[in-house]
């Protein structure tokens, strides 16, 4: 029976969702994995930037993610979105921050509304490495320098005119020598 | 002790009597809508929405939000491995070609159906069979359902594949719904559960608008089951009366942590921007198709007049 299950309607995401989720080893099994997930989804929210290891953070991005959209699509008087919020979110406070702070810093976003950045991979230690998670529009200085576009700067369009220019000078003084060499043999 | 032995294999011959049948038709029941129960929809009517529309100015035409309900064999298989955006859409084009041919109503879980298919074998060449419908699966072309019925007190159930050029006609004599998504469970209820007269006719709706949901409880017969009911948080079935420990044991093995699951809610469903998108191509055609039946059925009843 692989139809599209119907009952809820969710948003769609806008980052890589990998195919299986993983599976965390924890004393309590299932449970725990999703327990270990709450408490990285709650401080994620509480710090908006954390630095935890690579799987973790992926597996929580997912959550986060889910968790605000479902908070954009349904608002606070939707039962089930609350129930989630209230699940997900282990201080009370932050349930208040998600609905009245989140929601509308992403209400108009068409990115993804977390970051996930690779961290150092210290010797010896964790082999796959750390990770940085943090909301955007958060109130610290950017983890990466922004990249802008250059290419269409005054100066890169007048470079690169100038390069055209010389190469197709240089291709045909090359044209004159070698037909003035097939001239002579 | 022998009698043990013949209900067991009575239930047995219940598992083991699928087989599959394939078939085509050409009927006209009017498309009604059904009541929306998800919070989400409460409120909306069944009407085309033209949505305020986009940059451009122009209007975007978007389908009823029940379309998911009536034709969910649309939403492709969510497994992301086996996503393929071309042959989804030419899949669709398939199905809304199939679907001018032959009619194939709106009907859910637990509504009663007739389907006639083309047979070879049969002195007609035509198989009629009527049956209740406890399960439905499938997306794309490959979309089925399973009819049941008890036919001289052998329970009987049958796969219809929805798309198959075999079926010449699917009715639907009693369009209605049930407290679950899966009526599995009448294979371990009593027979008057499953039984349908072969000759039932189409009965008539007094309210069009809202499909009803039947909120009877059904009597399971004495364990042995196929399987265990009381580990599946069946709606429909009345109380189990079943000793404590099978509670207790139900208890053990629930994963009670999967309903707080997001991804994996997420991973089961298509989400809702690319469902408006898909049935937004869909329902003009459908539409469409519907509008030619209701006249040639009109022109039908003025040349018999």
């Amino acid at each position: 029976m692989n139809q599209a299950d119907l009952s809820k309607l969710v948003s769609a995401l806008r980052i890589a969702v990998k195919p299986k989720p993983r599976r965390f080893s924890c004393p309590e099994g299932p449970a725990g994995r999703l327990e270990k997930l709450r408490a990285t989804v709650t401080a994620l929210v509480k710090y908006e930037r954390i630095e935890l290891n690579h799987p973790r953070a992926e597996e929580a991005q997912g959550y986060a993610e889910r968790l605000i959209s479902d908070a954009i699509r349904n608002g606070d008087c939707h039962k089930h979105t609350m129930e989630m919020a209230d699940y997900w979110l282990n201080e009370k406070q932050l349930v208040h921050k998600l609905f009245k702070v989140l929601v509308p810093r992403y209400q108009n976003y068409n990115s993804s509304f977390t970051r996930l950045v690779l961290g150092p991979k210290t010797y010896p230690g964790y082999y796959v490495g750390t990770a940085i998670l943090e909301l955007k529009g958060n109130p610290f200085p950017a983890l990466q320098p922004e990249t802008h576009n250059y290419h269409y700067w005054l100066h890169n369009v007048l470079l690169e005119e100038a390069k055209k220019e010389f190469r197709s000078a240089r291709q045909d003084r090359n044209a004159g020598t070698t037909e003035s060499v097939t001239a002579e043999s | 002790m022998l009698r043990r032995a013949v209900l067991q294999t009575f239930r047995q011959g219940l598992a083991q009597s699928f087989f599959k049948r394939n078939a085509v038709s050409l009927s006209e029941t009017t498309v009604t809508h059904q009541p929306i129960e998800t919070s989400d929809e409460a409120d909306e009517k069944s009407v085309s929405k033209q949505k305020p529309g986009d940059e451009s100015g122009n209007t975007v035409v978007v389908a009823p939000p029940e379309f998911r309900f009536m034709y969910p064999e649309f939403l492709p298989d969510p497994a992301m491995e086996r996503r393929n955006r071309l042959k989804e859409k030419l899949e669709r084009i398939d199905m809304l070609q199939r679907r001018s041919v032959v009619e194939i109503p709106e009907f859910y879980t637990g509504s009663v159906m007739a389907v006639t298919v083309a047979d070879a074998n049969s002195p007609n060449k035509f198989a009629r069979f009527v049956g209740i419908c406890i399960q439905r699966g499938g997306s794309g072309l490959r979309a089925w359902f399973i009819l049941r019925n008890v036919v001289d007190k052998q329970g009987v159930e049958i796969l219809y594949e929805m798309y198959c050029p075999l079926i010449q006609k699917i009715e639907v004599l009693r369009l209605e719904r049930r407290l679950d998504e899966s009526l599995l469970y009448l294979r371990d209820a009593l027979p008057e559960y499953s039984t349908f007269p072969l000759d039932m006719e189409p009965e008539r709706r007094l309210n069009n608008s809202v499909v009803p949901i039947n909120p009877l409880k059904v009597k399971l017969r004495p364990r042995p089951w196929l399987e265990r009911w009381e580990r599946q948080n069946l709606q429909g079935v009345e109380d189990l009366n079943l000793p404590q420990r099978f509670y207790d044991k139900a208890e053990k093995v629930a994963k009670p942590w999967e309903k707080y699951d997001l991804m994996l809610q997420y991973r089961k469903t298509i989400p809702a921007e690319e469902q408006e998108k898909i049935f937004a191509d869909v329902h003009s055609q459908l539409q469409q198709q519907e509008f030619k039946r209701k006249i040639r059925r009109r022109r039908g009843i003025d040349n018999e007049q």
